[in-house]
């Protein structure tokens, strides 16, 4: 069975291409556009992983992965933080959070698709 | 001519005249006798004679009486007024009681002992205002000596009349500047003299400025390499002629750095991406329109769209970097420590709010505005009290790789993230400005979050830069430490564990302490100087609850000895002796477990004060060396620095008693986890580690 991907954003622009990029690799992708359905979502049926930006109408980033952290039943979600806060101390927040990782944009989609490729593969 | 000889010539003269007029009169009547009455002329010369010597005679006696009762009272009164008012001051004149100068003895007693009254009056007032000018002096000094600012004073020739440090640090000049130096040979001529010009016009001018008789000036040092900012201020005489200048001044190398480097990545942030974004546009557009294209044709256009992309995303790393980088000036931020920044919270929290708050932990430097920031911590406090119900609060600053976590740790759950938002936007309850708590985190470039904390607990974390560095002076001078000590006896007389022995090391209250000595000979008349102890309790160090006190030892300091724990003699001279300290620390140990880094040498002390103090010490013990040496055999170095270096803990505290306890606490909090780790749980066991370790250095040592 494919892999699944949660792609929470708000932003058209890059949900064409990280949306575009996950099914190119060959994965489910979902996308919520904001954090109220990201949460919907994960209910719904949990993803492997989550492309999660941090500033999205309603709850943003770091509430959806404080939220998801505190359900010990998504603890195996893989959460990946996308975002445009780029100092210390937000990759801080993220991770203290309960994020897996934290990459900031702009990013290469090379090395991003790379990456969620390996954990999947890793981790399934 | 004194009275006296003047007295002896006006007689002399007399007694001449009174002779020479009854000789003229005696040979006159003897001429003139008739015949008759020759027979009787030597009769007349005998009479003139006896009338001349009479004469003499009388002359004589009043010459005397007068010399006696006036020439020499009127000298001896010369000679003492002379003395009085050369000599001594103190002086007493007397004058015979057989004189006839009437009133004026007592007269003259009586003038100079007002004459003294005067004087002393004078000398009162002469020394009450040196006293006071020193005391004004003194009290100049000590506000120029605290002054951030540099201040010189100079006359209208530039020559430098007084200064304080901070100018002699601020101009970089190692030693003294010279008094009478001229101000040139440290900072450059022109912006002086300009600014001295437009005070002297300022002057003549007939309008009052309305900045007074001060303007603003920047000047640099003569190397070039510091940029000072201050202002100048014409000093006057008091007919309103301008005699020297004030200079009070700054250092703004950095800040202007700052600012210049602020001013540069906003413009490589606009026009330098002018460039880049526009080759991506027109790339993008021409692809767009013209689809068709041929795919060979479409390319190098292909090319020029990843090309700018990747530059444009390698530009913003940079620029990102160097805005972190930029120390925002206009909001006044310092070096802090926290516990200091604590013990303010605290205050505020237990009057204002009720609430129980506990400073756990080791302190830290850090950098920022306290003021904000107490108010900050003050407020999130005050929600998750109004929001959970929490009452008691553990208040903890930690060591992170970046930065210095101020820690709010409490009983319950942790904030969500949606909701610790909402409350970013309340404007601080005192503040200036309506300034909100997220104007706080963003000048401090910072953010909260909530966490939950060791099962139970929930934590509040706040992240700040560490401290800039004042460095040098805060920089733990690596002292030699002392020598491994041990006294075998003591280790195997541990006191019966009993009860206690069986519980689990991490249950117990410990009190982690440390003495500072005049040496290393506890048998040998060394004394302890100092003792600090602080209290561990469920894993957590009680930062607030400490023990910390000076002890007169009753003997000199030996120099050698101040390098290792910096106490002097003065700092003693008040402190209470040993015998009245002890008992206090006993009390404080109450039925804790006592920890210490090389635990044997403390002890020793104590048990030799003993009796003295009437006290014993018979809590059980445990010897972070020991456990040092127990859990990392394959090293010698076991020293407080080393270990705490090894368990991760920063050691910036000064080499205090209170200082090397509280590091030897966190590296005891470390221990206990390792030591689990390795199978001792309880207080038994680590102090059957402990002696193993014991036995095998005392059979070391009797090789």
């Amino acid at each position: 069975m494919a892999k699944s991907i949660l792609v929470v954003e708000d932003e058209p622009n890059i949900v064409l291409s990280l949306q575009f990029l996950m099914k190119q690799a060959g994965f489910e992708v979902r996308v919520a556009r904001d954090g109220e359905e990201a949460l919907r979502e994960v209910e719904d049926k949990a993803p492997d992983l989550i492309l999660l930006d941090v500033m999205i109408p309603k709850r943003d980033g770091y509430d959806v992965c404080q939220t998801i952290r505190a359900n010990p039943d998504w603890r195996e979600i893989y959460i990946i933080m996308l975002t445009a806060k780029g100092r210390d101390v937000d990759r801080d927040k993220g991770l203290s959070l309960g994020a897996n990782d934290y990459v900031t944009k702009p990013f290469s989609t090379r090395d991003l698709t790379e990456k969620v490729k390996h954990i999947l593969s890793g981790a399934g | 001519m004194s009275p006296r000889l003047f007295l002896v010539a006006c007689f002399a003269a007399l007694a001449l005249a009174a002779l020479g007029a009854v000789a003229a009169g005696t040979i006159l009547i003897d001429r003139n006798l008739p015949e008759e009455m020759a027979q009787f002329s030597h009769i007349v010369i005998v009479y003139g004679g006896g009338i001349m010597f009479l004469l003499v005679a009388i002359i004589a006696v009043l010459w005397a009486y007068l010399d006696h009762a006036v020439a020499q009272p009127l000298s001896s009164l010369t000679r003492g007024i002379q003395t009085v008012l050369y000599a001594n001051p103190e002086h007493r004149i007397e004058v015979d009681d057989v004189h006839q100068l009437g009133g004026l003895p007592p007269a003259v007693e009586e003038l100079v002992a007002q004459l003294g009254v005067a004087r002393t009056r004078v000398n009162e007032a002469i020394t009450e205002a040196t006293t006071r000018v020193e005391e004004q002096k003194h009290q100049l000094e000590t506000i120029l000596r605290e002054l951030h600012e540099g201040v010189i004073v100079c006359n209208l020739n530039h020559h430098i009349l007084l200064y304080n440090d901070r100018a002699l640090d601020l101009l970089h000049v190692g030693g003294q500047l010279g008094l009478n130096r001229s101000l040139f040979s440290f900072s450059n001529r022109q912006p002086i003299l300009h600014a001295l010009g437009r005070l002297t016009n300022r002057l003549a001018g007939q309008e009052a400025h309305p900045e007074g008789l001060t303007v603003p000036f920047i000047c640099a040092t003569t190397d070039g390499r510091h940029t000072l900012e201050g202002r100048m201020g014409l000093m006057l005489d008091k007919d309103g002629n301008p005699t020297g200048y004030v200079l009070s001044f700054k250092d703004k190398t950095e800040e202007l750095a700052a600012l210049g480097l602020r001013d540069r990545l906003l413009r490589e942030s606009t026009e330098g991406l002018r460039g880049p974004v526009g080759n991506l546009r027109a790339a993008a557009e021409i692809l767009v329109a013209h689809s068709d294209m041929p795919a060979e044709e479409q390319a190098p256009f292909k090319q020029v769209v990843i090309n700018e992309a990747n530059f444009l995303t390698t530009r913003l790393e940079t620029l990102a970097a160097h805005y972190r980088d930029v120390i925002t000036g206009h909001w006044p931020t310092t070096d802090i420590y926290s516990a200091n920044l604590f013990n303010n919270l605290m205050r505020r929290l237990r009057d204002e709010r009720q609430l129980e708050v506990v400073m756990t932990g080791i302190p830290y430097w850090l950098h920022g505005d306290s003021y904000t920031l107490v108010e900050v911590l003050d407020m999130l406090i005050h929600k998750v009290n109004q929001h959970y119900g929490a009452t008691t609060f553990d208040l903890e600053a930690v060591g992170g790789e970046r930065h210095i976590y101020l820690d709010v740790i409490w009983k319950g759950a942790p904030i969500p993230a949606h909701e610790l938002d909402t409350w970013l936007d309340l404007q601080l309850e005192d503040a200036f400005g309506r300034l909100s708590i997220r104007d706080v985190l963003e000048h401090h470039k910072t953010d909260v979050w909530s966490l939950p904390h060791r099962e139970t607990r929930a934590q509040l974390r706040l992240p700040l830069p560490p401290a800039v560095q004042q460095g040098a002076k805060r920089e733990r001078r690596r002292m030699p430490s002392r020598p491994e000590f041990y006294d075998f006896d003591l280790f195997r007389q541990q006191p019966d564990l009993a009860e206690i022995g069986e519980r689990p090391l991490k249950s117990l209250t410990y009190v982690v302490f440390d003495t500072e000595t005049t040496g290393l000979q506890p048998s040998g008349g060394d004394e302890i100087i100092s003792i600090a102890g602080v209290r561990v309790v469920n894993g957590r160090i009680l930062t607030g609850e400490s023990f910390e006190r000076l002890v007169d030892p009753g003997r000199v300091i030996p120099r050698d000895s101040v390098r290792f724990h910096g106490i002097t003699d003065d700092m003693v001279k008040d402190k209470p002796p040993i015998h009245v300290v002890l008992p206090q620390f006993r009390q404080f140990v109450d039925d804790s477990v006592l920890v210490a880094h090389n635990a044997a040498f403390d002890l020793k002390f104590l048990k030799i004060k003993e009796e003295e103090a009437g006290v014993r010490f018979d809590t059980p013990v445990l010897d972070t060396l020991l456990l040092s040496v127990f859990l990392h055999d394959y090293t010698q170095k076991h020293s407080l620095d080393f270990v705490a270096e090894r368990f991760g803990i920063e050691v910036r505290g000064r080499h205090t008693a209170l200082g090397d306890a509280l590091v030897t606490a966190g590296v005891f909090l470390k221990m206990l986890d390792v030591l689990e780790a390795r199978g001792i749980t309880t207080l038994n066991q680590a102090v059957a580690a402990a002696n193993s370790i014991v036995e095998v250095r005392a059979r070391q040592a009797a090789f």
